[in-house]
């Protein structure tokens, strides 16, 4: 036991992402609740009924606010329609924007899925590494005075990323939902002055949800459409416009923020189905050697991508001269940011950052990415070695990974911010202990 | 103390023997015990009727043994429990619980408090600070905000550097501050009472050593090399391996050589048996590089190279000769004090390997010191060894070759071709004085007349002494000490005697001559 340096304590280790939050007992490979981060609203016709009309742990009531509202989180929570239900999102550019309806996420994925009691679990959250103080320091605030917890502790996910690949130093690319980010890391602390991140994932899926309801000479543009909206769709060949009927009833309880995020939804889904790179930059002949795939819209309209669906993945490496010269503040591309965090680091260290890459985040099990990034770094530099999880789950669920390992070791246990020096010292010590 | 047969017997383990010996004593022993050592597997009649006599059949049916099983950790069932800790690292009273071992104490220290290790650091106070660590550049708010940083982040300069951020301080740079840090350091131990002996003192100060200058060049250096173009990492990389391959067909060329000198001259080429086999070089790089298989991605340079790099001995010539120059610089290496009082105390005497830096030489084999002596060649040899050998001194054959001895015989070598050359001047002058003389008796004697035929017989003498030139030239030697005593050498004292008489020798005296040479 003492080899492993492992203490088991039942700590709760929650990560809150852009696309999901998960949250898990530390010491375990996987976390155990992964529910969307995402949730819906919407206004109580009827504040004196008891909100009881769908199942337990699929809604939660924040009360505090002036008119009823019902909340939606969970797996069970957007996805379902609603008449008149809105969709939002509490986290942008990682950061918690809106933390209205964090305590209900965490509250539904501690009581409602894990079936357990914060009040009994020191709890390990994880932060961006770009967090505010401000906003740890709510974060802190909300786990000990709404869940009570005994001890709090809050880490970066650059870091925990780095402990999930068993490195104390690394360069950490992280590919999520909506940000990519460079960190580098060097003895588990975060050198900021390196630390860079772009919205560039958001930019990738803009292109291709333009690029899918557009039309081309191929293939007429593609519908969108909710498959909640779809009541009954007939199975036609590729290329063959879709025959379907929508729901006519549900048409004006549809909200236009639902709309945007199922459109959203589908893309990602169709890249992460789909789309891939080319791991030898652009060519179009080898994008067209590489043959089609075949996907199915909720409308039945299905179709094969070709070479197409190679130009997405080229987002990610190098952006088109027209769309430079358009749009001056176009978020930064990989090789760019990790360019750019090189060169803040110190000579020094960029030879031990770039000999210990970590490619990590949802974003990054994009076909063929890992493969190409190796090579353009190889490019550039001389002794460049990648660490790229094969499995999709520890590559997805890094940052929760590191911070169960984290907060099961036996030498973590005197970090944790206890609920008597919260009492005693204040919002402060969150940043003197989470350094 | 007499020894029974049974003490013998359990010295060398034997097994007692069925009948007791007359010297051996049976312990009586009682009925009760006897009956409860009743093998199993055996009735208690049965066990009655044939006695203990019948261990082979008790062990046949008694039960069969199995192999015990491995007994891992501890045995039994270890019952675990929900304990409340207490981590002494920790400042405050959280107790955080984790499974422990029933009955492991609760109050036991928590088993990783002991990796809770701080790192020492240094505090001054204002009176310290005002006396030895004032500095133009740093105040006392932005030194101690420095020390602060380093403590925090456990001296990990990197960190601290990265998040140095003294509101209203000019930038510094990570040598600033490790510059700054370690000066201060050096300076509080070096002025403070020291407890301990002087030298661990003086090995703290020099582990908070620090060279600003020198770091911020290596720096600039280290960032410099990664501003190279492709280009010129592609040139480097062609240069690198082309050094190798020097340095490979280098090592082929002397293998060679080192193997066609063995076959020529066997042992005396002082070379080792064992062939030497292209090893990598010293440095440590194990890059081996093929010298017929192109490399480098530098394709164009290596195929140009590819046509040259047939494995012929006209391409290995040239590169060779280069390689010689490459692979081994000179080395001026001064002798220490130290190796010089060990050869000495050894009698080692280092020859000047640098004296033979042709391609030729460049591996000299081992030879005995008596080999090195002078050839005597040239045409005075012959009369030296002669010299010599009257004086019964055998040139050729060194009793004791030792340095100072061949010093030695170089130096008799040399006096005694001064002494030949000495000998032939005097000999000349005694001739031309001879020649004078009789001249002059001629002259006194045919009186006045004497003028013309007086020519006539000086000119026979200068016949003569052509002739005897001729011969001088011929080879043959003079013996420089008369012939009588040459042919009359029976020892070596007797020699040693006679060769008092050299000054008196008489050179004209030849007769002997063809004679000995031929002995």
């Amino acid at each position: 036991m003492v080899n492993y340096g492992g203490d088991e304590v039942s700590a709760l280790v929650l990560d809150i992402g852009t696309s999901t939050t998960r949250a898990g007992y530390a010491g375990d490979d996987t976390p155990k609740a992964i529910i969307p981060t995402c949730y819906g609203f919407k206004k109580d016709p009827s504040a004196e009924e008891d909100v009881s009309m769908s199942e337990a742990g699929q809604e939660n009531d924040a009360s505090p606010k002036k008119d009823k509202i019902i909340t939606y989180v969970g797996n069970n929570g957007p996805t379902i329609w609603h008449d008149g239900m809105e969709i939002a999102h509490p986290v942008r550019d990682g950061l918690i924007e809106d933390f209205s309806p964090i305590p209900a996420l965490i509250g539904h994925a501690f009581r409602d899925i894990m079936r357990c009691e914060p009040k009994e679990h020191p709890i390990f959250v994880t932060e961006p590494a770009w967090n505010t103080a401000a906003n740890r320091e709510r974060m802190a605030e909300i786990m000990f005075e709404e869940f009570e917890v005994p001890a709090f502790y809050i880490a970066n996910t650059g870091v925990l990323n780095a402990f999930a690949a068993g490195k104390g130093s690394a360069l950490v690319i992280d590919i999520g939902h909506d940000t990519a980010s460079v960190t580098p890391v060097i003895d588990g602390f975060v050198l900021r002055k390196g630390l860079v991140h772009s919205a560039l994932p958001q930019l990738v899926r803009a292109h291709a949800h333009h690029h899918l309801t557009s039309q081309n000479s191929a293939r007429p543009g593609i519908q969108l459409l909710p498959h909640q909206l779809i009541a009954s769709k007939m199975p036609v060949e590729p290329a063959v416009p879709p025959n379907f009927t929508l729901r006519s009833d549900r048409e004006s309880g549809t909200t236009e923020t639902f709309r945007k995020w199922y459109e959203d939804r589908e893309v990602e889904e169709w890249i992460q189905g789909v789309a891939g790179v080319l791991d030898q930059g652009w060519n179009e002949q080898f994008a067209a050697q590489r043959g089609a795939r075949h996907y199915e819209f909720p409308t039945g309209y299905n179709y094969y991508f070709g070479a197409e669906r190679y130009l997405v993945g080229e987002q990610y490496f190098s952006h088109s001269p027209q769309l430079v010269a358009s749009n001056p503040n176009l978020p930064k591309t990989i090789p760019n940011l990790i360019t750019q965090s090189l060169s803040a680091c110190d000579p020094d260290l960029r030879q031990v950052l770039m000999g210990n890459v970590v490619l990590t985040g949802g974003g990054s099990l994009f076909a063929g990415l890992s493969e190409r990034l190796s090579n353009e770094l190889a490019r550039n530099f001389a002794h460049v070695k990648i660490h790229a999880p094969g499995n999709p789950t520890e590559r997805r669920y890094g940052g929760w990974l590191g911070g169960s390992i984290l907060a099961s070791l036996g030498t973590f246990h005197q970090l944790w911010i206890s609920r008597e020096e919260w009492q005693e010292h204040g919002k402060k010590i969150v940043a003197q202990r989470c350094k | 103390m007499a020894a029974s047969a049974a003490d013998v017997r359990s010295i060398l383990s034997l097994p007692n023997p069925s009948t007791p010996g007359p010297s051996q004593t049976k312990p009586k022993v009682p009925g009760t015990t006897e009956r409860s050592r009743k093998p199993e597997g055996i009735s208690r009649e049965l066990y009655s009727l044939i006695g203990p006599s019948a261990p082979t059949l008790a062990a046949q049916l008694a039960k069969p043994r199995l192999k015990q099983k491995p007994n891992l950790g501890g045995g039994g069932r270890v019952k675990w429990e929900w304990q409340s800790f207490k981590n002494n690292g920790r400042t405050d009273s959280l107790h955080l619980s984790h499974w422990t071992k029933a009955g492991t104490d609760p109050e036991a220290e928590y088993t990783f408090a002991k990796y809770n290790v701080q790192p020492t650091s240094y505090v001054y106070s204002q009176d310290e600070y005002n006396r030895f660590l004032e500095d133009k550049e740093w105040t006392k708010e932005e030194t101690d905000y420095l020390f602060e940083l380093v403590r925090e982040y456990d001296q990990r300069f990197y960190v601290v550097g990265d998040r140095y951020d003294f509101p209203g301080g000019p930038p510094r740079s990570l040598e600033d501050l490790k510059d700054r840090y370690y000066s201060v350091c050096r300076k509080l131990v070096r002025n403070r009472p020291w407890a301990g002996d002087e030298s661990s003192k003086m090995q703290l100060i020099s582990s908070f050593q620090f060279d600003k200058e020198r770091e911020v060049t290596r720096k600039k250096y280290v960032a410099s090399l990664e501003q190279r173009t492709p280009q010129q990492i592609a040139e480097e990389d062609a240069l690198y391996i082309e050094l190798k391959r020097l340095e490979q067909t280098e090592r082929r060329f002397k293998k060679e050589r080192d193997e066609l000198l063995k076959t020529l001259l066997g042992v005396e080429s002082g070379l080792p048996d064992i062939s030497v086999e292209d090893e990598p070089p010293v440095n440590g790089n194990g890059l081996h590089i093929d010298t017929t298989t192109p490399v480098t991605g530098n394709t164009r340079k290596t195929k140009k190279r590819g046509v040259n790099d047939v494995d012929t001995p006209t391409s290995a010539g040239p590169s060779s000769a280069n390689v010689i120059s490459l692979g081994q610089p000179v080395q001026k290496k001064a002798q220490s004090a130290k190796s010089a009082q060990y050869d000495a105390q050894h009698c080692i005497h280092r020859t000047d390997a640098n004296q033979t830096t042709s391609n030729k030489a460049a591996h000299t084999p081992v030879y005995f010191r008596s080999y090195k002596l002078p050839m005597l060649k040239n045409p005075t040899g012959p009369r030296i060894i002669q010299v010599l050998s009257e004086l019964g001194i055998s040139h050729s054959r060194l009793v004791m070759p030792t340095r100072e001895n061949c010093a030695r015989v170089d130096g008799l070598v040399e006096a005694t071709m001064s002494l030949i050359d000495t000998k032939k001047c005097v000999d000349k002058v005694e001739q031309d004085i001879q020649v004078a003389t009789m001249r002059l008796e001629m002259a006194n004697n045919t009186g006045g007349e004497g003028g013309e035929g007086g020519a006539g017989t000086p000119s026979a003498m200068d016949v003569d002494e052509d002739a005897e030139g001729v011969e001088d030239d011929d080879g043959r030697a003079h013996s420089v000490i008369s012939s009588r005593s040459t042919k009359s050498m029976r020892g070596r004292k007797q020699s040693q005697r006679r060769s008092m008489s050299i000054s008196s020798v008489d050179t004209s005296a030849t007769g002997s001559m063809p004679k000995r040479r031929k002995r």
